[in-house]
């Protein structure tokens, strides 16, 4: 009997290993296309450099941790960077393109993807880097039966964080009212007094500092490679796209329910886990093409 | 059909000059291995007009329907992995039966995708080929068993060319081969052509314009933009067959997402909605390509900062430098 017991309980803390570790994954998809989702929204301007924006992120955490400087300062300095980063495309390349077709747009942007990529090449190379987390945070504690490491529970809380604050500053201050009023009709907002320019590239430089933020949490959870912002890019794209372009309840749904198909998927068949999800995402879409709420903005 | 002036239509017949013309280039580029020994830029020449089919495809969808597609390649991709198993473990002679399979077997797999994609909106439309272009990538990428995985599909055999019974040639012979190339993507291009002048065609360029519009006057727009996409991967999956002919053989690189930037460009360069200008196109960018890419490690800089410019101070790409031209002798 003992033997059967053992069994039961490895089952419920491999249960509860992969509920965590989808929350963890889903979250830092949630946290991509939410910066994916405010830029579009108030903008219209659909980012595909975001990913490797992502990845910049994760660079640059690395580099400031492996300069000696603390871990908890690059969860800070990281996002700034890559918000500055996102001023500097938004003034350059993106503002020009405000009345142009949006298939132009996206081109520009994936040309903009590619010349980052080639930057992260230039600058760190092609083989993987691994962020050093503090010491604290490498140990285990013990949830229902499973050894569950510190630093993905730290994360998982740092998602909350960012999301809760979000929230908070959409729902509650008079910029995010404004940003908020602004991404459903731009002309009253703009008759109002209020510059769209700054609202703009305010929106792009908050999407961007997110995408910096998902960069520097997921880091230490994988390896850091040249390549982690085109899967990220692509996951978001399925979070956004099933959840409903623009809508933020259908997102965080889209990114729990990616994060656990991709974490359960990856647990019994590795190798195909992502035709899985794309899968997922064409019969969600077949039946439900504006999203799992029906929300979505599409043009 | 013709007589409205505003139907592509009344534009439709080339003039007897420019027919001429045509047809003396063709002549030209037959004749051109005859006289021409030079192998390498015989092959050069053939890649240039495969890429310039795959980007011709791209236009019918981007230039004529206003559709975009990121990783168009995948479709060649598609193209050439099944004529090369069919080559390999089905019948190692019959070219034209692998040829038919490969386009059907694209069509059919183009079908069921498009049909998802055209439900939803432009923009949304857009991310799907990306998301499905990954999708084959990953496939082609991890079924080692078929594809061969990383190492690509290798050993595929050069069958003969058979014409009416009679061998007039061998895909593994690099004169043959741009033969090949040239008439099958001449019969493209006349074809293509042929159906874009058409109503069908005009229907496709209602809806690039004005969809909504379009819809209103009782058009089906989503079967409209299904049987664009699937046209374009057609001719995307005829020119993988050739492709996979020409090199005999084919990796997951070339259904990369970088790859399909490659294709994008190649429209940008040429000019949209014309279907001669991307075919130009591709030549400069193979050129360019074999160029840089023998100067620098750090391509994708260079190419990321040229999509960057074309899009913002050059859209209309070469073509546009025709009309540009024509504006300043009309003063």
């Amino acid at each position: 009997m003992k033997h059967i017991e053992d069994i039961e309980m490895s089952g419920i803390a491999t249960a509860v290993d992969i509920t965590l570790n989808s929350l963890v994954l889903g979250g830092v998809f949630l946290i991509v296309a939410v910066g994916l989702n405010i830029i579009y929204g108030l903008s219209r301007v659909m980012n595909l450099a975001h990913g490797s924006l992502y990845a910049i992120g994760a660079y640059t955490g690395y580099t400031i941790v492996s300069l000696g400087i603390n871990f908890f300062a690059a969860l800070l300095l990281a996002p700034i960077i890559v918000g500055i980063m996102g001023l500097i495309i938004e003034r350059t390349v993106i503002a020009p393109m405000r009345k142009r077709s949006m298939i132009y747009t996206l081109i520009l942007t994936y040309g903009l993807m590619f010349f980052l990529d080639g930057l992260i090449k230039y600058s760190w190379g092609n083989e993987p880097r691994f962020v050093a987390i503090p010491a604290f945070m490498r140990e285990t504690v013990s949830i229902f039966g499973t050894h569950y490491p510190v630093f993905r529970l730290a994360t998982l809380a740092t998602t909350a964080a960012v999301m809760i604050g979000l929230m908070l500053f959409l729902n509650k201050t008079r910029i995010g009212m404004i940003l908020k009023a602004a991404s459903t009709i731009p002309e009253m907002v703009s008759c109002l007094g209020f510059n769209m320019n700054y609202i703009h590239i305010g929106a792009f430089i908050l999407g961007c500092a997110l995408a910096g933020v998902a960069g520097i949490i997921a880091g230490p959870l994988t390896t850091i490679d040249p390549l982690m912002g085109h899967e990220m890019l692509i996951s978001s794209f399925v979070v956004i796209v099933i959840g409903g372009l623009g809508s933020l309840r259908g997102a965080v749904f889209a990114a729990l329910l990616i994060g656990l198909v991709q974490t359960l998927a990856e647990f019994f068949i590795t190798d195909l886990a992502m035709v899985i999800v794309y899968m997922l995402m064409a019969v969600i879409l077949a039946f439900m093409p504006r999203g799992l709420f029906g929300e979505g903005k599409f043009e | 059909m013709s007589g409205s002036p505003s139907m592509p239509d009344a534009h439709s017949s080339l003039s007897p000059l420019k027919l001429i013309g045509l047809v003396a280039l063709f002549i030209a580029l037959a004749l051109l291995p005859f006289v021409w020994g030079n192998r390498f830029y015989i092959s050069l020449i053939t890649e240039i007009m495969i890429y310039g089919l795959l980007a011709m495809s791209l236009d019918v969808l981007l230039g004529y329907t206003g559709l975009l597609s990121f990783m168009h390649n995948a479709y060649l991709g598609i193209g050439a992995y099944v004529v090369g198993l069919f080559l390999i473990h089905v019948s190692p002679t019959s070219l034209w039966l692998a040829f038919l399979v490969g386009i059907v077997f694209t069509g059919l797999v183009a079908l069921p995708v498009g049909w998802i994609q055209v439900r939803t909106g432009g923009l949304a439309f857009a991310l799907l080929t990306l998301a499905f272009g990954m999708m084959f990538y990953t496939i082609v990428w991890k079924w080692y068993g078929l594809t061969g995985g990383d190492d690509g599909l290798m050993g595929v055999p050069s069958p003969d060319i058979q014409l009416f019974g009679w061998s007039v040639g061998n895909t593994g012979n690099p004169a043959h081969m741009y033969l090949l190339t040239l008439f099958v993507v001449a019969i493209a291009l006349v074809l293509t052509r042929r159906i874009i002048r058409s109503p069908f065609g005009a229907v496709l360029e209602a809806i690039r314009e004005n969809e909504e519009r379009a819809a209103f006057v009782g058009i089906a727009v989503r079967w409209y933009k299904l049987f664009g996409w699937v046209l374009a991967c057609v001719l995307a999956g005829t020119a993988g067959a050739l492709y996979i002919l020409y090199k005999g053989y084919i990796g997951p690189t070339t259904m990369s997402a970088f790859a399909g930037a490659g294709v994008l460009m190649m429209v940008l360069l040429g000019g949209m909605g014309t279907l001669w200008g991307p075919i130009i196109g591709a030549g400069i960018f193979i050129y360019i390509q074999d160029y840089i890419s023998t100067m620098t490690e750090h391509w994708e800089i260079f190419l990321g900062l040229v999509v960057i410019f074309l899009v913002l101070f050059m859209p209309t790409g070469f073509a546009g430098l025709g009309n540009f031209f024509k504006r300043l002798r009309k003063g």
